[in-house]
């Protein structure tokens, strides 16, 4: 299978969340992964720290924040066989439904 | 975790304490929705929460302008003392001087109820809203105002370690009803009951059982008349979560183990030597809850228990009415009526719906059904809760559905 790499970008506030809104965000976000990790498709996934930064030339800023308003969230290294099949896979991300985007590329193997 | 860091930072601080609470909260979040919820989640976020503490305190000791005041251990004693304060006896301890310093006299009823649910329960100021029918913008603006409260008038944070006092007892436990029954039948919220506002009440009574304190049996008696009231929530709400009343309820559904629980903790309040008007609400609930059905619930005691009430609350219009409803079941149901007449005037509560209400259900009872439909449209018109009015229509129909057959 090829892997992939899927970037989440939202800029989920956690604090606007009620309590139920939150546990119910957890409770699909694991079982998506408990889906995917049962039929082979999950490699890897960590959240991102929202502070970073930034370098461009000579200029060091914080953030991430430059350029966008969408802020690279987290990401994913999902096993599949094609583009079209790691892109049906991503559909089940459930950031999608709190309006994040979600970009997938393959990762370029060398082959031995 | 507040209560920790209160211990840690103050309460004057309490800004900065729930910031790193809402930001602890947060990098689980964004953690857990990765990787699952770890096998100890309370460990996670209480280690998660030490290292935001320790880097506020760096970035507090780098910084100028951070209030002067601010006096905090360096960063090695930190952790140690944060180590310490996390046994499960000092958190309690956090736990319950927090409560006392939350529920002054200083700040309104109202407000007393909204700083405990925010600090030491956890709610946001949705949650808060919700319960309590306040717009968010109102509950925003109480707790800034408690805040600043906390700031100016430091006195107000020099609560030590110790038990409370039993004045400051007899103040926490008026809260922490009021919190119960805002969950037990909510006022105007979208669900009848709110779970979570009478586990959260009845956690926080705990933190008050101390067997060598001379509240110790009124406590024991709130956590009886809560465990009692708690055990019928199943029964309470039809399928599609309309009311059912006392009378209505499938007593198969009520969970006798909080019946239990309420007499054991009823058994340690009547070892006491001073009546209270705890131990008598909670004894009337436990005749409730041990009737096996509801014609057989022994009406002459629980109008006995309260008359004795009336005598502790004199003043008190809805005890009144309680005693007036069990004497119905009893005897002479026009003697009733001609009484709850009597105490509207007199209550100057003629806005309540409770006593059109009642008096509909005492005229259904002596088969006066249009007097009972009269009332209960009164009743109807004066209620402000959409479950209650959804309720009372139902009665409504059910009065005029009898009378065609009656009729017939």
């Amino acid at each position: 299978m090829k892997e992939f790499l899927m970037l989440i970008r939202e800029n989920a506030d956690y604090g606007e969340m009620t309590a139920e809104q939150m546990q119910d965000d957890i409770e699909k976000q694991i079982k998506w992964v408990e889906e995917l990790m049962a039929k082979g498709n999950f490699k890897d996934g960590n959240p991102l720290n929202h502070e970073g930064s930034h370098i461009k030339g000579n200029v060091i800023t914080d953030g991430p924040y430059v350029e966008s308003k969408e802020c690279i969230s987290g990401y994913y290294f999902l096993l599949a066989n094609s583009l079209e099949e790691a892109t049906e896979l991503a559909k089940g991300c459930p950031s999608l439904a709190l309006g994040a985007s979600v970009e997938i590329r393959e990762v370029i193997q060398v082959e031995q | 975790m507040t209560a920790i860091l209160s211990r840690i930072f103050g309460l004057q601080h309490l800004d900065l304490i729930l910031d790193i609470v809402q930001d602890t909260f947060e990098t689980a979040l964004t953690r857990w929705r990765f990787s699952g919820i770890p096998d100890n989640p309370s460990g996670w976020l209480m280690k998660v929460a030490k290292n935001k503490a320790l880097n506020a305190v760096k970035r507090a000791q780098k910084s100028e302008s951070f209030s002067p005041d601010l006096i905090l251990p360096a960063s090695i004693d930190l952790e140690d003392h944060f180590d310490q304060i996390c046994t499960d006896h000092e958190i309690k301890d956090s736990q319950l001087r927090l409560l006392i310093i939350c529920c002054q006299p200083v700040f309104s009823s109202r407000n007393q109820i909204i700083i405990t649910l925010h600090i030491l329960s956890g709610f946001g100021v949705p949650e808060i809203a919700n319960a309590l029918l306040m717009k968010e913008e109102a509950v925003k603006k109480s707790l800034s105002r408690c805040k600043s409260s906390f700031k100016a008038i430091p006195q107000l944070l020099n609560v030590p370690v110790v038990p409370p006092s039993n004045e400051q007892t007899e103040v926490l436990l008026r809260i922490l009803y009021l919190i119960f029954n805002e969950g037990y039948k909510t006022t105007r919220a979208r669900k009848g009951i709110n779970n979570d506002l009478c586990y959260e009440a009845i956690r926080l009574t705990k933190l008050l059982l101390n067997p060598k304190q001379a509240c110790y049996h009124q406590v024991n008696a709130l956590l009886a008349l809560m465990f009692f009231n708690l055990s019928r929530f199943p029964a309470r709400l039809t399928e599609t979560a309309e009311w059912l009343s006392l009378a209505e309820q499938d007593r198969t559904l009520w969970e006798i183990k909080f019946i239990q629980e309420g007499f054991y903790y009823l058994d340690i309040s009547t070892q006491s030597t001073q009546l209270h008007r705890l131990h008598l609400e909670a004894i009337i609930a436990s005749l409730h809850c041990t009737a096996p059905n509801f014609k057989q619930t022994n009406w002459a005691k629980i109008v006995y228990l309260y008359q004795q009430l009336e005598l502790l609350e004199p003043d008190s219009p809805y005890i009144r009415l309680n005693r007036i409803i069990a004497q119905s079941y009893l005897q002479n149901a026009a003697a009733c009526i001609k009484e709850i007449n009597a105490l509207e005037m007199s209550s100057g509560l003629r806005q309540s719906f409770l006593f059109s209400a009642t008096k509909a259900d005492i005229y259904y009872r002596t088969g006066e059904r249009d007097k009972a439909i009269l009332a209960y449209e009164d009743a109807f018109q004066l209620s402000n809760a959409p479950l209650e009015k959804k309720f009372l229509l139902r009665k409504i129909a059910e009065c005029k559905s009898d009378g065609h057959k009656d009729s017939a």
